[in-house]
């Protein structure tokens, strides 16, 4: 669907509306990726700006993860090239841009996954702590105060001694957001953070989600729960069979011209 | 014929001094074969070359006995290499020969134990490769080696009666000692055999302690004990933090996740998607 991808290239965002101050901190372009025999993702452009929240939803095995993946390399692409805070990764890139390395383009970005991936082996403070100190070189003191303060923002600082068993998923995955924040990042990717949550503990994630994107963190987030995207996104994105069907700004979720992201909006909720 | 239990009473430093030389050369090998069972382990993991060559250390001497093994290194690498080890230094190097391939197959499985997500999160971290291995893959295949690697110094130290053969003065080479000048075979290697289930049972608990003190939250009231002051140095800065306003404390509302997640002088954003959020500053109920 070239027709939607080259949408999905220009800073559709918000033009419209409201321009966003911010450029481009995330442009994927032609990012194809396959496991064995199975194409995953055939061809996907994406931008993501500066300040923009842009949720990325649609059916089981359509590529959401495995497209938020390759934002930080997680998954290398097999072909196309991604640019990141201004600089170059991937197989195609343009011609003589040097290519960065996955530890700098993971230094820029933060993400949270399905499963939290705490380290059962530390507690919640050194959780935080271990990659201010190894990525931002703070000294014992320093990283414990940041820390302290990234727990106090999603509301565990009493749990700073705690390890992941001793905290519920919420928590958990509070804890991960706050290690993720902490450090900084030009961009947050958000992989489905709240589906292997109990329902009553979903709500709590979303309010840490909701605070940092109401403080203008740039957001991408794959997600099914289509209330909390409707909400923070800026820009929607459906996926399916590894491509982008459908995109769109804010309202896109209620008013879809694209007859099967409709249906799918119409099953889930 | 009687049993003359007296004699290991009266032969008790003698057999204690064999003991002690026992456990130190396995305890001496335990560390060196650890080491070498974990580059083995990564070898295993890594390319081809290196993955071949890992393998065939850990084909070939899981296959031998530790007998052979100390014989080979003792008589053969003296006539062979012209490396003349003494007793000691033989049982150590035996024991690394054989254990170090054991401990690379423990090594191997934890490895594989630990999830993906674990090195996947270290990296997205920003996290050098390094860095993953040591703060984050290693502490848990550790958690999950221990047991086996128990197990194992189990078998090296009564690995340690063979190396009686090349003169190493340790329990079995101390009591054939007694033996022949008191003629109580029975009694002795009674005795001995007491000794190796004690110093089993010792062992035992000594690495189930180590497990339980790995474990997190730390089981059992002495691994606590261990981890008291790690515990109350965290407890400690949870309570500072808490004390001080400068933080924002607690999580009231508009507590600062914005002051992590926007650093001076990144812009401010302007546009009017967010009047939408703006005007309705309630949180909606989730799903």
């Amino acid at each position: 669907m070239p027709a939607v991808r080259s949408l999905a290239g220009q800073p559709v965002g918000l033009g419209q509306e409201g321009a966003i101050a911010g450029g481009a901190v995330v442009e994927l372009r032609g990012i194809r990726k396959r496991f064995g025999s199975l194409e995953v993702l055939r061809g996907v452009d994406l931008t993501v700006h500066a300040g923009e929240h842009v949720v990325i939803f649609g059916p089981s095995g359509s590529g959401k993860s495995t497209l938020l993946r390759t934002m930080n390399l997680l998954e290398p692409p097999d072909s196309g090239s991604l640019r990141v805070a201004g600089v170059e990764y991937g197989p195609e890139r343009p011609p003589g841009a040097p290519s960065g390395t996955p530890l700098q383009l993971r230094r820029q970005i933060g993400m949270v996954f399905q499963h939290f991936n705490l380290f059962p082996h530390l507690s919640a403070l050194e959780n935080v702590a271990l990659a201010l100190r190894r990525v931002k070189h703070l000294d014992r003191a320093g990283a414990e105060e940041r820390t302290a303060a990234a727990l106090a923002s999603v509301g565990l600082l009493r749990w700073a001694a705690h390890y992941p068993s001793q905290l519920s998923g919420g928590q958990q995955q509070r804890v991960a957001i706050a290690r993720a924040v902490s450090l900084d990042p030009q961009v947050m990717l958000f992989d489905e953070p709240t589906s292997a949550l109990d329902p009553e503990l979903v709500g709590e994630v979303l309010a840490a989600m909701r605070k940092l994107a109401s403080a203008g963190m740039t957001m991408v987030i794959v997600t099914h729960e289509l209330n909390f995207a409707r909400e923070v996104g800026d820009f929607n994105v459906f996926m399916e069979h590894g491509e982008i069907v459908g995109s769109g700004p804010r309202g896109f979720l209620d008013d879809c011209p694209n007859p099967r992201a409709r249906q799918f909006i119409g099953s889930v909720l | 014929m009687t049993f003359n239990w007296a004699l290991a009473w009266q032969y008790r430093g003698q057999l204690l001094n064999g003991l002690v030389t026992a456990l130190e050369v396995a305890v001496v090998a335990l560390v060196i074969s650890v080491v070498v069972g974990l580059v083995l382990a990564l070898g295993r993991m890594s390319r081809t070359p290196v993955r071949w060559l890992a393998a065939l250390w850990v084909n070939v001497f899981r296959g031998v006995p530790a007998l052979v093994s100390v014989l080979w290194v003792y008589f053969g690498w003296s006539l062979l290499l012209g490396i003349n080890l003494t007793p000691f230094e033989s049982g150590v190097v035996a024991l690394v020969l054989l254990y170090g391939a054991f401990h690379a197959e423990i090594y191997r499985s934890a490895f594989e134990a630990v999830p993906r997500g674990q090195r996947e999160a270290g990296l997205a971290l920003g996290l050098r490769r390094s860095s993953v291995f040591f703060h984050v893959t290693l502490p848990q295949a550790t958690k999950v080696a221990i047991p086996n690697i128990g197990s194992m110094f189990i078998g090296m130290v009564k690995d340690t009666s063979v190396f009686s053969v090349v003169g190493l003065l340790e329990v079995i080479r101390v009591t054939d000692n007694i033996e022949s000048t008191t003629f109580q075979p029975f009694v002795l290697y009674t005795v001995a055999a007491a000794i190796y289930v004690v110093v089993a049972f010792g062992l035992d608990f000594a690495f189930r302690m180590a497990e339980r003190t790995l474990t997190k939250p730390p089981a059992g009231a002495l691994s606590r004990l261990l981890a008291r002051r790690r515990h109350r140095r965290l407890e400690a800065i949870s309570a500072r933090a808490e004390a001080a306003p400068a933080h924002g404390g607690g999580p009231g509302p508009g507590a600062p996740l914005a002051v992590l997640a926007v650093p001076e002088g990144r812009p401010v954003l302007a546009r009017t998607a967010h009047a939408s959020a703006a005007g309705n500053p309630q949180p909606q109920p989730d799903q």
